[in-house]
């Protein structure tokens, strides 16, 4: 095997930083709401529309000071880990949190389901015998980047 | 005499709400979505109904995390909710009684109230949790004449962005024992699109369609191992096995579990998708979330870990007393699996009982409508001459 081909193959699997950031990207997949693009951004109408129901009305209906929407956004505008950052209440958010497991951490094939004993060598996908092993090289290994 | 009090359990996915003297809530998704076979509006709340197709639904939803950080979509949720499509009547000069998350942080209480007090005019509010209302409406519901004052309970909340167990002492919380865990519903739907995309077809934008899958199919195996067994004997297999016919939002709009035997004629050109350990494996990481790499223990253990923080002369009682509400609740075999679970983990002397109510959902709900309408109510309230006064300071103060 020539030296180029050797090098080729070992470019083709993921170190340990990279399977790290995979795990991590998986978790963040969990909490996200939508994972393709809003269906609606290329609309230059909606731009237009008026964004909040009260913008229109509240001119003629009520004259009283409210403030409305865009006023609650600008001032409060913080993300999740600033509010966990700025957080003094005792207990808390992070004190609350559940514990960390005691029994060992049990894993499943990537592509049956089944309790996993072994891991793709290139990619550490999980897989439980020979013929997954051979499905998940056949299509997805290296390919699935969610 | 004054105007009837509004009821908002404001959760993440949904709200649940009604005027304190009606018999039931309505639950109204709190979110905006849009489709893309409809490009000329976007859905608002209860307005998806008008929808016709809902594939590739986006989702704008007020809650990040399982806060209530997006208040730009709120207002828009709230405007809905309170105007003629909605509940049928305003705010202005009503009372609320409304729920927030456990642990809320700081600037969101304060933005709640800035809202509710200044945009919405109510009159006052009672700000809780669903865990409390739930309290309520169990000693309410109790038979034997248990008051607030004497109630040792814990609430298990399986919501949508996450799970909390909640003990009660002497009815009220044990701010020290509440446990979170990182998995409620949207984790579970994001999970079982990820295992449909990797193993059969790709469908990571539709949350809509593979929520209503994870409704229709998934159920708490009552013993995992065996569960697994199950699945992987090509015998026994097809004793879970089924096949999920897919909406196509022409001849159906929502998905079915397709009957055994030869598929009907109007199947024949419908997707369907094959499953069979994704049934039981998914609400399986309520149970374990280290599943799937969140270094948590699940429900069970969390309610031990829950119980440490409490007076041993509770914990009794406590046991006997564990309700679980919140829309992840509903699995079949969730019960009995943690019932099973718990038994294994305190001691043989003490009993283990569970109630789950019929509706999980709207239970706290009726809980805020015992609130509203018991004879003290006002005591609870906080008033918009005491907001104009102290602001904010004076509700933390009570
Ligand atoms: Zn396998
Ligand atoms: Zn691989």
């Amino acid at each position: 095997m020539s030296a180029r081909i050797k090098d080729a193959e070992k470019k083709r699997v993921l170190d340990g930083a990279a399977r790290q950031r995979r795990a991590r990207k998986a978790l963040e997949a969990l909490e996200q709401d939508n994972f393709h693009d809003d269906p609606h951004a290329d609309l230059v109408m909606s731009k237009k529309l008026p964004k909040f129901q009260d913008s229109i009305k509240s001119g003629k209906e009520k004259k009283g000071k409210r403030k409305g929407a865009e006023y609650f956004r600008a001032k409060y505008r913080k993300n999740f880990q600033q509010l966990l950052e700025e957080d003094k209440q005792q207990p808390n958010y992070v004190s609350a949190a559940a514990p960390p497991p005691k029994n060992p951490v049990r894993h499943f094939c990537a592509v049956c389901g089944n309790f996993s004993q072994y891991s793709c060598t290139a990619c550490g996908t999980r897989y439980c015998r020979v013929r997954c092993l051979r499905t998940h090289q056949d299509t997805r290994c290296l390919k699935w980047t969610a | 005499m004054a105007n009837t009090t509004v009821v908002l359990d404001n959760g993440a996915y949904t709200a649940k709400v009604g005027l304190a003297n009606e018999d039931e809530p309505q639950v109204i998704p709190n979110c905006i979505m849009k489709a893309k076979s409809e490009r000329r509006r976007v859905f608002v709340g209860n307005q998806i109904d008008e929808c016709r197709d809902t594939s590739a639904l986006y989702y704008i939803l007020c809650f990040q995390r399982g806060y209530l950080l997006n208040w730009d979509t709120q207002k828009t949720v709230w405007d809905h909710i309170f105007s003629k499509d909605g509940i049928g009547c305003s705010l202005e000069n009503r009372s609320i009684v409304i729920t927030e998350p456990q642990m809320n942080f700081h600037s969101v209480q304060e933005a709640m109230l800035e809202m509710l007090f200044e945009e919405y005019r109510v009159a006052g509010l009672y700000k809780t949790t669903s865990a409390e209302l739930a309290a309520f409406n169990y000693v309410a519901d109790s038979e034997e004449r248990t008051t607030m004052q004497s109630l040792n309970c814990i609430i298990i909340d399986v919501g949508y962005s996450f799970t909390h167990v909640v003990p009660f002492v002497l009815g009220r919380r044990v701010l020290e024992g509440i446990r979170r865990i990182d998995v409620g519903g949207k984790a579970l739907t994001n999970h079982l699109k990820e295992l449909i995309s990797y193993r059969h077809l790709n469908v990571m934008d539709e949350s809509h369609v593979v929520n209503q899958i994870k409704e229709d199919v998934c159920f708490v195996a009552e013993d995992f191992k065996n569960a697994m067994r199950v699945h992987e004997c090509d015998k026994k297999r097809k004793e879970i096995a089924v096949d999920y016919v897919l909406p196509d939002f022409t001849t159906c709009k929502r998905g079915y579990i397709r009957m055994p035997g030869q598929p009907r004629e109007e199947e024949e050109h419908q997707q369907m998708v094959p499953l069979c350990n994704e049934r039981f494996t998914v609400p399986e990481l309520l149970f374990n979330p280290s599943d799937i790499g969140i270094q948590q223990v699940g429900i069970p253990e969390a309610v031990v870990d829950a119980l440490k923080a409490c007076p041993w002369e509770a914990h009794r009682e406590l046991l006997l007393n564990i309700l679980i509400v919140g829309g992840s609740a509903q699995f079949p075999g969730f019960l009995p699996r943690l019932k099973r679970d718990l038994r294994s983990l305190v001691p043989d002397d003490l009993e283990v009982s569970l109630i789950c109510p019929e509706d999980p959902v709207r239970y706290a709900w009726y809980g805020g409508k015992e609130v509203a309408t018991s004879v003290n109510f006002e005591e609870f309230v906080y008033t918009r001459e005491e907001y104009d006064e102290y602001g904010i300071h004076g509700l933390h103060q009570r």
